[in-house]
């Protein structure tokens, strides 16, 4: 045991030397935080204002553009202001308070709006804001209109005014807001007789003709074809606009039609296995259900990093003829539990390291700047994914390792495990391509099916540990894969003894089989 | 020492009994017996792919004879006295990234030293070796003969009792070659044992009390460098102008015959033996126990006038030539 011990440190010692162990340590926490800070980051500064030209020949619609874009943006004000309470503010009074301005409500931002807006919303949340809050930052807005600069001639056909702007929309020349150089996004133009070309559904379509298709629509110009929100927006105000004119035309009431566009049925998703009056599916559902996802994936790299480290080692080993060396020392048994022990300990610091990250990370987060943090952290903290993890990365571990000792004994060169080791990637990729499909069907026979074989049973009962797995298969497959695991590292050994001394071609997979098979060498 | 080693302080420190080793078909050792006695300094000569490196495998118990029974120190497996024994082997090599005093310090740890005793006669042998300066640095920026030298000195660092060095002089310049010598015999001077196998015969004829020689898996030879002598016949070298006819008579001589002459000489005659100034040079091969000064003696008598007489010993090198010559040929060929 002693001797075991001793390989053990050494593996762990000079593996944890090596620049692929810092990688690996410090790889998931910089992804966790920049998965979690660049959306908040994005979201704060990096969408840029889209500053845009409206040159309305038509008269008509100029004004409906203007307000509703003001009323958009009051809409993400509102947005961010309940977010804002929700976080910062306590009280029996804050409830009401934002059920009063649900986003969700059609009709809140109108009353936001009529009601004194973000000065009003604030004076009323300051009386339960808790001790230390910050202040609320005004998000920036989306939409900009600007003034068409002076040498557009409006009242000139649309081709020649979009020629004008052309140098502008390039980027060649830049407008004036606020004292800024800005640059323009867009350019939109709606013609002196758009009536003409508005389509009714009994009415021959305009569109066809190419001639008017040019003249007679409303044009929106841009060089950026990649963010068309802006253009969404203003076509969903300009038809909005439409058809309320078209109400009125006919006739009808137009403050009914209102009414009945802002009527709707409120919906919610109810899970049946949770307890009784708490059913409703939140964010915090949704994060616990794929959070195992993550899990899996993090199984995954955490056996493929330190399983390539064993083989290296053993091929070192086994290359440099220090295992006969090492043999006079220690027996081949030794050895082998020396590694896998020592390589063991090398996974579980690298895995320790992320789950300290991790926790620390999402601690850090969840306070305030990012909900799904604070969600994450409470699925960690009550489910018993952490647990269920460690325990079947070891697991995993150590039936790949069987594998990849049987393979670094035979092999001289890490040239010479390269066709075994392809073989054993593309059977490990199955989880990481099945891993987005078992949350959706987690007790489904895919899942099922992939549980029971002991080789996926770890990354696949991991990915199904939010879904409560019968507990036939929960227990099942961790007999049958604790077995498993034993076997293979039985058959292993066997191989291991007979394949660290041998020189010349590594042997075939059958032949490998028959040592193991043999009762005695 | 423990109780068990006193016992077995005395007799050989190793011994086989009829070791015989199969790779499946192929008999790798036939049935291999010999006892080294403790202290001695054994030379284990044979040529390549005699078995010598299965052999040594057996006696470390890192692989397990088919047939046969092996003693070392007193025990059945080496692993048993682990502690007791170093071992060199022939392809050498070491941890890369590993730093050199580190290397040492884990084989001896390996070996039942405690970690910090390790260490500090990692540093000793290193500063006594002059590979002080490299003691810090990854073995990957040792030459290849620095190398060697580190890992023979992993294999001893633990003072063992009974050290097997495969090979221990391939690879190393002829300073090192004499360090290597001076190791070894300082073990020896220890009352350690030491079994080498080597090529070069020259330094198992300086370095061993005995050799065993093997050649095909078989024992071929076991026994003191002047046994080995004895089995090629002894032979003397005369320089002399004169007729070495009556030479023929004397039951002492097996047989006789010219050998070159310098080649800075041009032969006078085309048919005459090779000669330089008349003077002609003969090589005696000697009868089984015969005494070479009775040659000088009758030549005395016959008044033959001799330029010179030398009485030469064969080289290790020829006697490993005849005994395995035409199976090392065919090894080569192999």
């Amino acid at each position: 045991m002693r001797y075991a011990l001793l390989v053990a440190w050494r593996e762990y010692a000079e593996n944890a030397k090596t620049k692929g162990f810092w990688i690996g340590i410090f790889l998931l926490p910089v992804i966790l935080f920049l998965s979690i800070q660049v959306p908040i980051w994005l979201e704060k500064k990096a969408t840029p204002v889209r500053y845009f030209v409206l040159v309305d020949q038509s008269g008509k619609f100029a004004d409906v553009v203007e307000s509703g874009l003001e009323k958009h943006h009051q809409k993400q004000l509102l947005e961010e202001l309940n977010d804002y309470a929700r976080k910062n503010a306590a009280g029996p009074e804050v409830p009401a308070l934002l059920k009063e301005f649900n986003e969700h409500n059609p009709r809140a931002v109108d009353k936001f709006m009529t009601r004194g807006g973000k000065e009003s919303f604030l004076a009323q949340l300051r009386p339960h804001l808790k001790p230390g809050a910050p202040a609320f930052q005004e998000p920036r807005r989306s939409f900009q209109p600007v003034k068409a600069p002076a040498e557009v001639n409006s009242a000139s056909d649309p081709a020649s005014v979009a020629e004008v702007l052309k140098p502008y929309l390039r980027g060649k020349k830049t407008l004036e807001y606020e004292g800024q150089p800005i640059e323009l996004t867009a350019a939109v133009l709606i013609p002196r007789n758009i009536e003409a070309a508005i389509v009714r559904p009994k009415s021959k379509s305009p569109a066809t003709d190419r001639q008017s298709a040019a003249t007679g629509q409303i044009q929106y110009w841009s060089a950026n074809a990649g963010d068309q929100r802006l253009r969404d927006e203003i076509e969903r105000l300009v038809n909005n606009e439409v058809r309320q004119r078209e109400y009125l035309a006919r006739g009808m009431d137009i403050a009914a039609v209102k009414e009945v566009e802002q009527t709707y049925v409120p919906f919610t998703s109810l899970n049946p296995k949770k307890e009784k009056g708490k059913e409703a599916v939140s964010e915090a559902d949704m994060v616990k259900q794929w959070a195992p996802s993550g899990f899996v994936y993090l199984l995954w790299m955490a056996i493929f990093v330190i399983i390539q480290m064993l083989l290296n080692n053993t091929i070192e080993e086994k290359s440099n003829r220090i295992i006969e060396v090492l043999l006079s020392s220690v027996t081949p048994g030794e050895l082998m539990m020396g590694k896998l022990a020592g390589i063991a300990a090398i996974g579980l610091t690298m895995v320790g390291a992320w789950m300290f990250a991790l926790f620390g990370i999402l601690g850090w987060k969840a306070g305030g700047a990012s909900e799904v943090a604070g969600h994450l952290l409470t699925t960690l903290k009550s489910s018993n994914l952490v647990p269920l993890f460690s325990l079947y990365f070891l697991l995993g571990y150590l039936m790949s390792a069987g594998i990849i000792l049987s393979i670094g004994s035979v092999c001289n060169t890490i040239k010479e495990a390269q066709s075994y080791m392809g073989v054993l990637t593309m059977i490990m990729m199955v989880p990481l391509l099945t891993m987005t499909f078992i949350p959706k069907d987690p007790n489904g026979p895919l899942a099922r099916v992939l549980s029971w074989i002991p080789f996926y049973t770890p990354f696949t009962m991991m990915n199904r540990a939010a879904a409560d797995p019968p507990l036939l298969d929960l227990i099942g497959t961790f007999v049958l894969l604790i077995g498993t695991t034993a076997l293979a590292l039985w058959m292993s050994g066997k191989i291991f003894r007979i394949g660290i001394l041998r020189t010349g071609q590594p042997p075939k997979v059958l032949e490998m089989l028959r040592w193991a098979a043999r009762r005695r060498e | 020492m423990s109780v068990e080693a006193q016992l077995t302080f005395g007799g050989p420190a190793l011994e086989l009994r009829q070791v015989t080793k199969f790779y499946g078909q192929f008999k790798a050792v036939d049935d291999v017996s010999f006892a080294l006695p403790a202290g001695s300094i054994y030379g284990f000569l044979g040529p390549n792919g005699a078995g010598k490196t299965t052999t040594i495998r057996m006696i470390l118990d890192i692989i397990k004879p088919t047939s046969g029974e092996i003693t070392l120190l007193g025990h059945r497996s080496a692993l048993d006295v682990r502690h007791r024994i170093g071992y060199l082997p022939e392809e050498k090599g070491l941890y890369k990234k590993m730093k050199t005093w580190s290397v040492i310090a884990y084989f001896a740890s390996l070996k039942g030293m405690k970690r910090p005793a390790a260490r500090q006669r990692a540093f000793e042998l290193l500063e006594r070796y002059g590979l002080k300066d490299f003691a810090e640095k990854p073995t990957d920026a040792l030459s290849k003969g620095m190398g060697q030298k580190v890992q023979v000195l992993a294999s001893i660092a633990h003072e063992p009792e009974f050290v097997i060095l495969d090979e221990p002089f391939s690879g190393l310049d002829p300073v090192n070659q004499e360090v290597m010598e001076e190791i070894i015999r300082d073990m020896a001077r220890r009352n350690r044992t030491v079994l080498f196998s080597t090529h070069v015969m020259e330094h198992a004829e300086r370095l061993c009390n005995r050799i065993l020689l093997m050649a095909r898996g078989k024992k071929i030879f076991d026994g003191t460098i002047p046994d080995a002598k004895r089995i090629l016949p002894r032979r003397v070298r005369i320089e002399t102008e004169d007729d070495i006819a009556p030479l023929r008579e004397l039951r002492e001589v097996a047989s006789f015959r010219p050998i070159e002459p310098p080649v800075t000489t041009v032969p006078n005659s085309a048919n005459g033996p090779p000669h330089s100034n008349g003077i002609t040079k003969w090589e005696l091969e000697l009868k089984e126990n015969s005494d070479p000064q009775s040659i000088l003696q009758f030549c005395f008598e016959q008044k033959i006038r001799l330029h010179s007489f030398n009485q030469t010993d064969p080289g290790l090198h020829e006697v490993f030539v005849r005994l395995v010559g035409p199976e090392a040929k065919e090894a080569a060929f192999r």
